[in-house]
């Protein structure tokens, strides 16, 4: 009879415990990173009797997470790219927003300024065009300026977020290992049942470090989970976490990179191995398009700065000086970094710009090895070999470190300063030197020959009998003789309609019939107020002076605009798809561990049934037992 | 049979809506912007292209500008030298009215006067600035006066320059004229030789003009002198060469008078009675200046007339100025073609503008017909995904027990 009791008693017991759990599950419904739990129960082994095996009621075994290993681990892959995308997506947006706003950007500016030059060519002694070219000069530099600090605030900005995150991944590490001590105690005095909820509570923690940066999980016998980053460096093992540090580059002082403090030793980690999370994004972000873009905006400044002040050293200033232009603009300086690990004796290479059409937006490192240099090109990582210096390559010339000791290396950043840097190096409008330096001449000639205005010859700096007078003179219609060049021209020399005659730094041209002692005169043109050299100016804008001639200086910074846009609505597209992928393997993923309500009422009315059900039994049981009492023997 | 998380169920229909205001929203501020493209990742190639064209389109426009100031510089230029064509014509005038065999010197000394003041004029004109200070005949050196009388005659002190300005993207176009081409480097006489009686002659020869009979005979650089003797009252004449001497010689030929002397390819006539020792000479031509014919014409209605040297001196001025004429009309021409030019490259530069605009228009500019209409659905989609969001979320067991 007492069986009775037994039997109802577990079935109570059953569903009080189904109703406990159902209400934990519905208290967790919204709780991130719970599983829905379950009783496990078995019917009790029957009672051997006369009449067969009796059931003698319900055992609840245990109580269980409802959970899928290989939809967790999808859901933290996904997680994990779909955080870095989206980190990404949005540190790029501001850099699109900000260099390709139709007012903004850097392209309307340098259209202005232009067209500033057009007019002093074609007005050169209106002073208010001079002065408003100088004023929208300042407006171009302003904005590139503007641009380039805030792609700098943009790279601090970053520093600071590499280090919350770095911050975070630590915090996460502390956490699960903590939770790594809990779970495997609890398993251990729980005689081998499992601590659902603080699985819950480390999976948890392990997704939202795998949001941070990519990390790969391997799960122990004894229930904790071991946690590594990058190239297997482990995060957190058992109970015990390792650390992240930021420090700063070896190579580039102006960067932070992110080190494994292992038993006292400082690893640096590998961009590489960083990859996915926000810290891949903001990584990757700093390094393959902020950078890039610095330095291609540097490009486009000091594209304009370099060829302006060239062009205008080929020119001649307004009266009164009419002196011999120079530079307008600052050209900024190519960087260069020593690494932190050099010998502290030695000295730094010195790098110049000598030529704008083959500089590149790449940064360059430049070792010793004792014997010789080599240079890696970071863009496409290109090495190139050279047993000594100094050398030109990609617009620039290096110039070798001395002392030098092997092992030394270097960072070049040829255009990473072109836009802080550029700047107006004068105030005065009359330092545009909007004329030529020459004029030709001819007085009293009989024939119907004609000389061109003549051209200063490039490069700078112009060569220095330039304004010397000389004179052409025609000995025979073919044949002319020179008087005033710088070497002396000896002899006759022979002549051909319209083909360029080039001394002392000029080239003209002779074109028509020519009769004997006809004299054309080359000279300077002092007191000269023309708009030649400012045409020459202003053309520079149409010119492919760039990208090794085949790009104008518009059109690098066109390009600069097309990669970050292209690269930007790439993200904004892939981001968005990866978020949709995230929601749909979280869907699979709560499918089977979240908590349907529907459910669980059906659950509590099952268990409410249930527990009714074996109440009543228990009160028949109650009422047997009574029948029996009630017998007056 | 899937089961469904009730998490999911609102997971879901959260970021459905949040897709869709956003969707929305961007619209909308395609609308409120007027521009399709509101970040150059929108459409990267549209927005790169937008790019150029709108350089292109800035660029075009500062063509245009450029334009207007060289059409202003050249219509100043020719307004200038239509007042010099009527000014030489207006000397040529005189000068023929002075050839009146009627006039005493007095009226020959009112016609001088009326030409100094019409030199003087000439000089104004050939000096006139563009309104802002810059000389319009000085070449490079507009601050320069370029015409100012020297001892030796009217200086020129600008250059040959011709400013340039950029009119299209591969023409630039002369903004200017040299003074010296203009008013200073005509040629005399016939273009390639030039005749004059000597200052002494007393007889009434005139020479003529002369032309080129033979171009291949000419003898470049070479002067000649035809000198007259009379001896018994029969006038002949000898033509010497120098520095080649002519060959054959031509000496002591019979003088009759209008009768053509030809020598080394060109020919000359010389009317009248040529006096014992009269010479005149044949040389290269050189340039003179217009002031030179002029202040010479004034000169020579000054002076007392002795034989034929006025008539000389008028009808060598006379053929100076016109050449001077042709010389300024030669420039006007120019002028007016690079005015035309203008005009037309005006026209392409405004309907490549105007392509450019559209394109640009087509480009980054809201198509309000398609954004409305896509407002309008997405704003629907939207109403109807708050709507089953609700009703969907409104379903529970929990209601019923």
């Amino acid at each position: 009879m007492a069986d009775l009791f037994t039997s109802a008693l577990s079935g109570m017991n059953a569903a009080q415990l189904g109703v406990a759990t159902t209400q934990h599950n519905i208290a967790n419904a919204s709780t991130p990173g719970f599983t829905r739990q379950q009783i496990l129960v078995s019917s009790r082994a029957g009672q051997q009797t006369g009449a067969g095996f009796v059931g003698q009621g319900v055992d609840v075994t245990g109580v269980i997470r409802i959970y899928d290993q290989f939809l967790n681990t999808q859901v933290l892959q996904e997680q994990n790219q779909a955080s870095y995308l989206t980190a990404y997506h949005s540190a790029i947006a501001q850099v699109d927003l900000l260099i390709a706003d139709p007012d903004a950007g850097a392209a309307p500016a340098m259209q202005s300024f232009f067209d500033a030059m057009n007019a002093v060519a074609t007005s050169p002694t209106s002073t208010t065009a001079r002065a408003a070219l100088l004023s929208s000069a300042q407006i171009a530099i302003d904005r590139f300026q503007a641009i380039d600090q805030s792609l700098t605030d943009m790279a601090d900005g970053l520093t600071g977020q590499i280090t919350g995150s770095v911050n975070t991944v630590n915090s996460y590490a502390q956490q699960i290992a903590v939770l790594n001590g809990s779970i495997k105690r609890a398993i251990a005095s729980g005689q081998g049942q499992q601590p659902n909820d603080l699985i819950d509570q480390r999976d948890q923690a392990i997704s939202q470090l795998n949001q941070e940066v990519k990390t790969t999980v391997l799960r122990q016998a004894d229930g904790t989970a071991s946690v590594f980053i990058g190239n297997g460096q482990a995060l957190v093992l058992d109970e015990q976490a390792m650390r992240l540090q930021v420090i700063q580059s070896a190579n580039d002082p102006s960067k932070v990179d992110i080190a494994y403090l292992n038993n006292g030793r400082t690893v640096v980690l590998q961009q590489s191995s960083l990859q996915g999370g926000k810290m891949g994004a903001y990584l990757t972000f700093r390094d393959q398009t902020l950078e890039p873009a610095r330095n291609a905006l540097g490009r486009v400044a000091l594209g304009m700065a370099v060829s302006i002040n060239q062009q205008n050293q080929l020119g001649q200033e307004p009266p009164p000086t009419g002196a011999l232009g120079g530079n307008l603009f600052n050209e900024a300086a190519p960087r260069v970094d020593q690494n932190a690990n050099n010998n502290p004796a030695s000295g730094k290479p010195s790098v110049t710009i000598a030529n704008l059409a083959g500089l590149t937006t790449s940064d360059y490192r430049l070792t010793f090895n004792g014997a010789g240099y080599t240079l890696l090109r970071l863009s496409d990582n290109t090495t190139t070999n050279y047993a000594n210096l100094p050398q030109t390559v990609d617009g620039m010339t290096i110039t070798a470190p001395a002392p030098v000791t092997a092992g030394d290396s270097f960072l070049i950043r040829p255009t990473a300063n072109g836009a802080r840097d550029i700047a107006l190096v004068t105030n005065d409008p009359n330092k545009i030197a909007a004329a030529a330096p020459i004029r030709t001449a001819t007085v009293a000639n009989t024939g119907t020959g004609t000389i061109s205005s003549g051209t200063v010859n490039a490069p700078p700096p112009p060569h220095a009998n330039l304004q010397d007078t000389v004179t052409i003179t025609f000995d025979t219609p073919t044949t002319y003789t020179v008087a005033g060049a710088v070497p002396p021209v000896v002899g006759a020399q022979a002549y051909v309609s319209g083909q360029s005659i080039s001394y002392n730094g000029w080239t003209v041209q002779i074109t028509g019939t020519r009769a004997v002692n006809d004299e054309f005169t080359i000279e300077s043109n002092i007191g000269g107020t023309d708009g030649r050299n400012a045409l020459l100016l202003a053309g520079l804008q149409t010119q492919t002076l760039m990208a090794n001639g085949t790009a104008s200086l518009q059109g690098v910074y066109g390009q600069l605009v097309g990669e970050v846009a292209v690269k930007t609505s790439e993200l904004a597209v892939t981001s968005l798809a990866q978020d949709n992928m995230v929601a749909q393997t979280i869907a699979a993923q709560q499918a089977v561990s979240g908590v349907n309500l529907d459910e669980e009422a059906a659950n509590l009315i099952r268990y409410q049934n249930a527990y009714q059900a074996a109440a009543k039994a228990m009160q028949i049981a109650q009422t047997m037992f009574d029948a029996i009492l009630a017998i007056n023997p | 049979m899937m089961r469904i998380s009730s998490n999911t169920i609102f997971d879901s229909n959260v970021a459905a809506l949040n897709q869709q205001q956003t969707r929305l929203l961007q619209t909308q501020q395609q609308i409120a912007s007027g521009r399709r493209l509101l970040t150059a990742s929108d459409d990267p190639v549209a927005a790169t292209r937008a790019l150029e064209i709108s350089q292109a389109d800035a660029t075009n426009t500062q063509y245009a500008s450029n334009r207007d100031s060289a059409r202003n510089t050249l219509s100043l230029a020719e307004s200038t030298l239509q007042a010099v064509t009527s000014l030489i014509l207006d000397a040529r005038d005189a000068t023929i009215a002075a050839g009146n065999g009627s006039l005493n010197s007095s009226g020959r000394k009112a016609i001088a006067t009326d030409m100094t003041a019409r030199l003087q004029e000439l000089t104004g004109l050939a000096n006139s600035t563009d309104g802002l200070g810059n000389y319009l005949f000085s070449g490079f050196q507009s601050r320069t006066k370029p015409f100012v009388d020297t001892t030796a005659g009217m200086g020129f002190f600008g250059d040959d320059g011709q400013n340039l300005v950029q009119v299209a993207a591969s023409r630039q176009m002369a903004s200017s004229d040299s003074g010296a081409d203009v008013f200073m480097r005509i040629k005399n006489g016939n273009g390639t030789f030039a005749t004059q009686a000597a200052a002494p002659n007393t007889g009434t020869g005139v020479i003529s003009s002369g032309s080129v009979a033979n171009p291949a005979a000419l003898v470049a650089g070479n002067s000649y002198t035809v000198s007259f003797s009379v001896a018994a009252g029969v006038t002949s004449y000898t033509v010497t060469g120098a520095p080649t001497a002519l060959a054959p010689a031509m000496a002591g030929i019979p003088y009759v008078s209008g009768q053509a002397i030809s020598f080394d390819g060109m020919q000359i006539d010389i009317k009248g009675a040529p006096a014992n020792g009269d010479s005149f000479t044949v040389a290269p031509s050189a340039n003179e200046s217009v002031f030179k014919t002029i202040s010479d014409l004034i000169d020579a209605l000054n002076a007392p007339v002795v034989g034929a040297n006025l008539t000389n001196s008028l009808g060598h001025g006379l053929h100076q100025l016109d050449n001077a004429l042709n010389n300024v009309l030669t420039t006007r021409a120019t002028l007016g073609l690079r005015l035309n030019e203008l005009d037309a490259l005006q026209i392409a530069g405004e309907n490549m503008g105007l392509q450019f605009k559209q394109t640009l228009s087509k480009l980054q500019d809201t198509d309000y017909n398609k954004a409305i209409s896509d407002l309008t659905q997405q704003n629907m989609s939207l109403q109807a995904a708050q709507k089953s969001f609700v009703k969907a979320t409104d379903l529970s067991l929990f209601n019923y027990i």
